[in-house]
């Protein structure tokens, strides 16, 4: 126990901090620039000078750490004037153009010049001038206001890992330039732009739209943009969204954001919101009244049901709806008599978490996300975390920053960077390196921990290669794998991350499981879409009620379906890529979408849209004119994320509050479904979001008892208040190619999941169209000088399936034979080039046919 | 006490006071102006209706959308909404004022940092509807070009308000941290 005392108060401190820190949270303000709660220390602006008993000169209070007995005292004569003298240099050459600048009111530098501010300058000399820098669509610098506390620089290269920024020349010249030169070329996180304290550095999104002061509401939301669900204050004037900033310290970003979170948010504003239900009428969509469109979908759906039977008819949830939409959803679609009810969640996310969960136990994904950044060893498969995940990405780098060992596998160049080893095998044979792997931590762990005896079994049978076999079917050396599996052996607190791909594919997630249960490592499962555990539990799932308890279950169902007043039926539904191939053949007759995109974002654009084209009835759902929107018969506007209330889960499975900040006039999803559920006769008597949470709460044993109350006091994590479900150990058999590679030689196409895109939302936000405004072919520079492309060339890429002509970028992030294509841009797709085969188990569409042919144009 | 107040009674003293004031001012020159006909001048530093100042040498208006005014207002009665113009500066895009809310306090003009807004000598702008009422940015220019327009204007500032951004002014346009000079 430490005792100090700062300005005659005595203070008792567990471990030694600075200064700063203990005077700050014994409510002491001490004035700071350069100090950052989550920057390292600098102690460059000498504006948190302190005297200390026994110390001949003024302390800087940030780098100080205290001592037993330790007397300091923040506020004197002598402080005051050093602080004025340190006010008086910055001010020789900062503007006093506080009058425009956008900062002002919460600018650090104005306070405290207000505080201990001289009134007179006495340097005569004219001040330094800098053009502003207006060259960047979406950051704006202006260094003649910059007072070098380099926090900028320091969150750049040491949290973000960008390093995109830093201080050029010297003395009275230095300025904080971008290495690309006046247009930045980074991950645009902005979160350079939190961290200024004055306006030097600032988000051109809002410029010059209001004052600091002119907010009349700052709500705490949750971005909707990625599974990480980061805490963001909206800023609200007169019923406008004017920015979002992140606050330091809450949520599980704490004080971070990704470029989507933070300039992604002007779709709420788009003019092509649509406004009007549409009716297709002749042929095409006309504006009609809510009631005619309410009763057109209630009516069409009833015929469907009586003329073909409640399994004609299908619904596809939506990952960007909060749980109570999602929930309402299901409870329509069973009380139509089907279990035919999925969402994009089965691309990877749900399938993966069942398998995690079979073998290891419930709740396993349940991994707060903080754990990454305190991990001796990460491990990524199959993803890109920085680009998905961004802020999830931001804590591996972090781990990385720590000594952490950090091992991917397959293409990550967000972390390329940041990792000890990058392990590239074939696409669709990560499988195998992770077998070769597992032998050999075995082999250095040589027993198996015991605990999990059935997995244990499993692993026994399980076939694997050794380090050997597996290097040499991957092409990869035998020495590096038998080194990385030394560190990840070695490691005391593992964290393996998942993407997509891994958790869509049932051996790779039995594997990850393997590999997570003999390193005792959590299981960070990536999300790309808000709310894909939000579906999963709302029982958006064919095979599962909400709670995640699953339908055969025949006490759970009736009990179910008693509360809801109707009968759901016993067999399972189909699955989301099964119900495209029934509407194809014509076993499914309507189907109902909700916030989703499903001829855009399914693979095999042209088969699904064919498929939706032969349905007798499509409702669409969603914000705006979606590609599916566009075929359906009836399309019903939404609210966004801004405009409702409700709740996300995001990918730790934790529930986040999404709070209302504008009103405009409209219906909510879940309202919208309540109307048509009313019409076809269903019990929705709901009124506002809160009573949907109610009926969770009454229906769903893992939310038993949960309210809004509970949610934002910080009952927040799984499970939550309620009982998860036990008991359903399953173990899916490997499969018989698992552990081979596939022969196949020659350029690989790959899905880019861009950083600055994530589909419907980000393609209506003009700042993430402007630093990223088409589809391009990104390819090594090795492949593209092989091919004679270079940047900014045309190229058509041919695949069985189709081509598309895409603009070349080089990417020197790219290592291997791979032709990166995103699937963000209307028409553009990569989907439409790519063909997939269902995973016997997850029941995800694993990509197929990645073998392209690249012409210049 | 008995005697002069039977003195007072009987000789009618104070209603003869009362007359001779009354015959005073009856040969004294009236104060009553016939207003509508005869217009009252204003004092130097009243403060009528308001103005946003036209700089004479570009046609548009001094203000910066520093919203200043708006937020010293103790009656909140101005909006201002700002936007980046054409050329990267700031601009107000609606300068409006509500007058049926004003309260005439003057602080709007003492807070603008670079003397764009003023309180004219004009009052009489009574009206039967309230849009008559609200002052958007294109009447409060055309009420600085009709009432304050030429030496008046100049002469307001130099006499009543003087425009902080005055004090630190220093090369081409930039503030500069400088103490008031004399």
């Amino acid at each position: 126990m430490i005792t100090i005392t700062i300005n005659n108060k005595e203070i008792r401190l567990e471990r030694p901090v600075t200064v700063l820190e203990a005077a700050k949270a014994n409510g002491i303000k001490i004035p700071h620039f350069c100090h950052h709660g989550i920057l390292e220390q600098w102690g460059g602006c000498r504006m948190c000078l302190v005297e200390v008993e026994k110390m001949p000169r003024l302390q800087t209070a940030c780098t100080l750490f205290v001592t037993d007995g330790m007397v300091v005292m923040t506020e004197s004569e002598t402080i005051s004037n050093a602080r004025r003298s340190v006010l008086e240099f910055i001010l020789i050459n900062h503007p006093l153009d506080c009058p425009v600048c956008d900062k002002a009111g919460e600018c650090k530098l104005q306070d405290y010049v207000m505080q201990y501010g001289p009134t007179a300058g006495r340097f005569k000399e004219p001040k330094i001038r800098h053009p502003e820098g207006l060259n960047d669509p979406l950051i704006v610098r202006n260094q003649e206001r910059c007072i070098m506390c380099t926090r900028c620089v320091r969150m750049c290269s040491g949290i973000q890992g960008a390093s995109a920024i830093a201080v050029t020349n010297r003395g009275n010249h230095s300025s904080m330039e971008p290495f690309s030169g006046e247009r930045f070329d980074c991950e645009y996180c902005g979160n350079c732009l939190t961290v200024c304290p004055v306006g030097a550095i600032m988000s051109r999104l809002h410029r010059y739209s209001y004052r600091s002061w002119q907010v009349t509401d700052e709500i705490q939301t949750v971005c909707p943009f990625c599974g990480v669900g980061c805490t963001m204050i909206a800023q609200v004037r007169d019923n406008a969204l004017m920015r979002v900033v992140p606050k330091l310290g809450l949520g599980s970003n704490k004080g971070l954001l990704c470029n989507r979170g933070r300039f992604g948010y002007e779709y709420v504003g788009s003019g092509e919101r649509l406004k009007n239900p549409l009716i297709k009428k002749n042929g095409k969509l006309q504006p009609a009244s809510w009631e005619e469109a309410l009763d057109t979908v209630a009516s069409r759906l009833k015929d469907i049901k009586n003329s073909s039977g409640g399994n004609a008819i299908a619904g596809i949830a939506g990952a960007r709806c909060t749980n109570e939409d999602n929930y309402a959803f299901q409870k329509l679609i069973r009380g139509l008599g089907s279990n035919n009810i999925d969402s994009i969640a089965r691309m990877g996310f749900a399938g993966g978490q069942r398998i995690f969960e079979g073998m290891l136990g419930p709740g396993v994904t349940s991994t707060p996300l903080s754990g990454i950044a305190d991990s001796d060893a990460v491990l990524v498969v199959g993803g890109d975390p920085s680009e998905v995940n961004p802020v999830l990405g931001v804590h591996i780098r972090m781990a990385f920053k720590k000594g952490a060992k950090v091992i991917t596998i397959g293409h990550a160049p967000g972390l390329g960077r940041h990792r000890t080893a990058g392990l590239l095998p074939h696409p669709q044979a990560d499988g195998v390196v992770m077998g070769g792997l597992i032998s050999a931590i075995l082999k250095d762990k040589k027993s198996l921990p015991g605990g999990n005896r059935p997995l244990e079994e499993k692993i026994t049978v399980m076939h694997l290669p050794s380090a050997d076999d597996a290097a040499a079917a991957c092409k990869l050396s035998a020495e590096d794998i038998g080194r990385l599996a030394k560190q990840l052996a070695g490691a005391s607190s593992v964290s393996i991350v998942v993407g997509r791909e891994a958790g869509g594919n049932k051996d790779t997630a039995m594997l990850v499981s393997v590999l997570s249960y003999i390193l005792n490592a959590r299981i960070y499962l990536m999300s790309e879409r808000p709310n894909e555990q939000g579906l999963v539990d709302m029982g958006c799932l064919p095979d599962m009620l909400p709670g995640g308890r699953p339908l055969a279950e025949e006490g759970l169902r009736k009990k179910c379906g008693a509360s809801w007043g109707i009968d759901i039926p016993a067999d399972e539904g189909l699955t989301l890529m099964e119900m495209i191939q029934a509407a194809s053949s014509g076993g499914i007759k309507a189907m109902y979408v909700m916030g989703e995109n499903p001829a855009f974002n399914l693979p095999d654009t042209k088969n699904t849209e064919e498929a939706l084209r032969r349905l007798d009835f499509l409702v669409v759902q969603d914000i705006f004119m979606t590609e599916t929107a566009r075929m359906a018969d009836v399309v019903l506007p939404a609210l966004s994320w801004i405009e409702k209330d409700g709740t996300y889960t995001n990918a730790e499975r934790k529930i986040q509050r999404l709070k209302k900040a504008i009103s405009i006039t409209g219906m909510e999803d879940w309202k919208i479904v309540a109307e048509v559920g009313k019409r076809i006769g269903l019990k929705m008597p709901y009124g506002k979001a809160a009573d949907i949470m109610k009926e969770i709460a009454r229906v769903s044993p893992l939310h038993a008892g949960l309210t809004y109350a509970d949610i934002e006091g910080g009952d927040n994590l799984w499970p939550y208040k309620g009982e998860p479900h036990k008991n359903w150990f399953s173990f899916p058999e490997l499969s018989a190619d698992a552990f081979t590679s596939p022969a196949e030689e020659g350029l690989c196409l790959m899905l880019e999941k861009p950083l600055f895109h994530s589909g419907t939302l980000s393609r209506k936000s003009p700042a993430l169209n402007s630093i990223s405004p088409e589809a391009v072919l990104r390819l090594s520079p090795a492949t593209a000088s092989g091919l004679n492309l270079k940047d900014g060339d045309f190229a058509k890429v041919s695949t069985e399936k189709g081509s598309l002509s895409l603009k070349v970028k080089i990417d020197r992030g790219i290592d291997g034979p791979a032709a990166f294509v995103s699937n963000n841009f209307e028409g553009r797709g990569l989907f439409s080039l790519t063909g997939y085969r269902l995973d016997p188990v997850t029941k995800s569409p694993l990509t197929e046919g990645r073998q392209i042919s690249i012409e210049k144009e | 006490m008995e005697f002069k107040k039977i003195i007072k009674t009987i000789f009618f003293t104070e209603i003869l006071k009362g007359m001779a004031l009354t015959f005073k001012s009856m040969l004294s020159p009236a104060v009553t102006r016939q207003y509508p006909e005869e217009k009252h001048p204003a004092m130097p530093g009243f403060r009528g209706l308001h103005a946003l100042v036209v700089d004479p040498a570009t046609g548009k208006e001094k203000c910066i959308a520093c919203g200043l005014c708006a937020a010293i207002c103790p009656s909140q009665c101005i909006y201002i909404y700002s936007t980046e113009g054409p050329d990267n500066k700031k601009f107000a895009e609606r300068y409006e004022i509500e007058l049926t809310r004003c309260i005439y306090c003057a602080f709007c003009v003492e807070a603008c940092p670079v003397g764009a807004i003023v309180l004219t000598e004009h009052y009489e702008y009574t009206d039967y509807s309230r849009e008559a009422l609200y002052m958007t940015k294109e009447k409060l220019m055309a009420n600085w070009n009709k009432y304050m327009a030429g030496p008046k204007g100049e002469e307001y500032f130099k006499k009543f308000w003087h425009p902080t951004a005055d004090d630190y002014r220093a090369y081409d346009g930039q503030p500069m941290f400088r103490k008031r000079e004399g």
